[in-house]
């Protein structure tokens, strides 16, 4: 399934490394017709994995990579990246000494700005920047300076829609996201 | 009167063929509540069994460090910007913003090391490393690439995106570590393996480093630059730290320099691991990202001197039914095309474009209004379908 086949391949001769590397490194692309990418995020990156399906009438919404969750406590609050699979894979809360050691209010709206920028980091380190959010915002309010910092921290509140290769009889051809020549 | 008889009769007839008829109402399986959920039935297709699915620690332990003094520390620390009136009216304006490096350099004191394992065992890093081991990485690693002269440079965290030519010299690695212990620097990329799909590429080895000075350690194979292959996505590239008990003779594993010989950089750590297990031990991880650019073909062509590999993903062919020997209310050209060789039908769509084109003389211009275009009345209709979506461009005339 996560198999990757070889098409073609140019030549362009410059050559620099002794000729025995040579062979051995031409010899070993030439015998290969497969690889395998064993990074689970791969295909989440590419926008080929799938995507729970299945739960469309209910009411919580489960088709996504990543999730954005946040829990509020009377006198806290925490934010995670929830992972359809894996669960929480990245957790901030003002009650990590960190943030709590430089705020003064664990959960009031400073608190959800800067929970919002350290979230925003703490995702971009970790290779994530497009989550899905399907959290309900009052105007005004304190979760919608959370999302606006996280939006400014470079975090795109929404995942991008599946890519499914077109049948020979499709009407029409997405293009593919991964193809290099797009960009 | 005979047509009275008859209509009552077929509306009889119809009612019971045609119509759909409600025979109440009945329910299909366990009422909701007491019938599994999809979620329920789907956790049961992948039990857990502790005697076989438990995870090996192999890390360096946890430090431990008195609970009630640290709360002390942080309560002092705490009533005093309780009763602090200008940190008060920053937040009261929303203006309070926290020191992020500050944040994070706390962070990497109190609960970085569970983050990163957390991470890490996300983007599968123990499972395609040492199978059913993992470790915390209780080191935190700082490794930064020089992407120009003017000193910018790029960082390495917990699986952030790179390209290969940010990161086409060896980087600066620190971390913090007494001065008479020894360490050992890997850095491996277990994706795209070109010969075995389990095994890895060593980009980076250095071994016997005192202290840290990665400098002064013993370079047993140079650095790679990250070579992900084209049309195979993002590899993760894996800086892995281990700390020796002693002084090691890892001369099996030296290569000679340049190490240009992808053959000769097949690596896999689970056996090295094992081989050394009792000497090694991992302490610091740190890993990116990095998918294929520009860069990686030059490296291939100019530096390795081969082809450059191009790849691209190997989807599940579409399913196709049973061909019948009478499909009822099937378009036939549809039907038939389905169980052609899809390389025939690709061949005709392309002699008909070839058949258009003219060496010398300019492609001709798009038509402006495709359907609004005459075709013959004795043109068959369905003839007249597959022309009209040639004109459009929609369907298997796109695949040429």
């Amino acid at each position: 399934m996560n198999g990757i086949t070889k098409t073609l391949g140019f030549v362009k001769s410059s050559l620099r490394a002794s000729s025995r590397t040579i062979h051995g490194n031409a010899e070993l692309i030439e015998n290969c017709n497969a690889v395998k990418n064993r990074n689970p995020r791969n295909l989440e990156l590419l926008r080929i994995a799938r995507k729970p399906s299945g739960y469309h009438l209910d009411r919580q919404v489960r088709e996504y990579w990543h999730t954005l969750k946040v829990t509020k406590a009377p006198r806290h609050v925490a934010a995670e990246i929830y992972h359809f699979e894996n669960g929480p894979v990245i957790t901030v809360s003002t009650k990590d000494w960190a943030i709590k050691k430089q705020l003064y209010r664990l959960s009031d709206t400073a608190a959800y700005i800067n929970l919002g920028r350290v979230l925003a980091q703490r995702c971009l380190e970790s290779g994530i920047s497009m989550v899905s959010c399907h959290i309900e915002v009052t105007k005004g309010g304190k979760m919608e300076a959370f999302i606006k910092e996280l939006e400014n921290g470079g975090i795109e509140l929404k995942e991008p829609t599946r890519y499914k290769k077109p049948n020979p009889w499709d009407q029409h051809r997405p293009e593919k996201p991964w193809d290099p020549t797009i960009e | 009167m005979a047509n009275a008889l008859f209509r009552i009769i077929s509306s009889e007839l119809i009612a019971t063929k045609g119509q759909q008829i409600r025979y109440g109402h009945r329910m299909r399986g366990k009422p909701p509540g007491v019938a599994r959920s999809l979620e329920q039935r789907l956790e049961e297709l992948r039990p857990y069994d502790p005697a076989l699915n438990f995870k090996v620690d192999i890390g360096l332990p946890a430090v431990r460090r008195s609970r009630s003094e640290i709360l002390a520390q942080q309560l002092e620390r705490r009533k005093k910007i309780q009763s602090d009136p200008n940190l008060e009216r920053l937040a009261r304006h929303l203006q309070l913003r926290i020191d992020l490096d500050e944040t994070q350099k706390i962070w990497q004191q109190t609960s970085a090391a569970d983050d990163c394992r957390k991470i890490a065992d996300h983007y599968g890093i123990f499972k395609d490393l040492y199978g059913d081991a993992y470790f915390t990485p209780r080191v935190p690693l700082n490794i930064s690439y020089t992407i120009n002269d003017d000193g910018d440079v790029s960082k390495v965290f917990r699986g952030n995106i790179l390209k290969p030519l940010e990161t086409s010299k060896s980087p600066q690695v620190a971390y913090e570590s007494d001065p008479n212990t020894l360490w050992t620097l890997l850095l491996t990329c277990p994706d795209g393996n070109l010969v075995e799909e389990n095994s890895e590429y060593c980009h980076w080895f250095i071994g016997n480093i005192p202290g840290s000075d990665v400098e002064k350690g013993e370079l047993l194979m140079d650095y790679l630059k990250p070579i992900p292959l084209s049309g195979t996505g993002y590899h993760r590239y894996i800086f892995i730290l281990y700390k020796q008990d002693k002084q090691l003779d890892f001369s099996a594993f030296k290569k000679e320099q340049p190490c240009l010989s992808l053959k000769e950089r097949n690596w896999n750590t689970y056996n090295f691991y094992k081989d050394h297990q009792d000497v090694l031990t991992p302490a610091g991880l740190s890993f990116f990202q990095a998918d294929w650019d520009p860069s990686v073909k030059d490296f291939f062509h100019e530096t390795l001197g081969t082809k450059e590999p191009t790849f691209e993903y190997d989807f599940p062919p579409p399913y196709i039914a049973k061909q019948r020997w009478f499909p009822l209310r099937m378009p036939f050209n549809l039907y038939m095309d389905k169980y052609r060789d899809p390389k025939q039908i690709h061949k005709e769509y392309l002699l008909k474009k070839l058949k258009k084109a003219h060496p010398f003389k300019e492609p001709e211009a798009p038509l402006r209004y495709p359907n609004a275009q005459y075709i013959d009345r004795s043109v068959p209709s369905w003839l007249n379908l597959e022309i009209r979506k040639d004109r459009l461009g929609w369907g298997r005339i796109n695949d040429v």
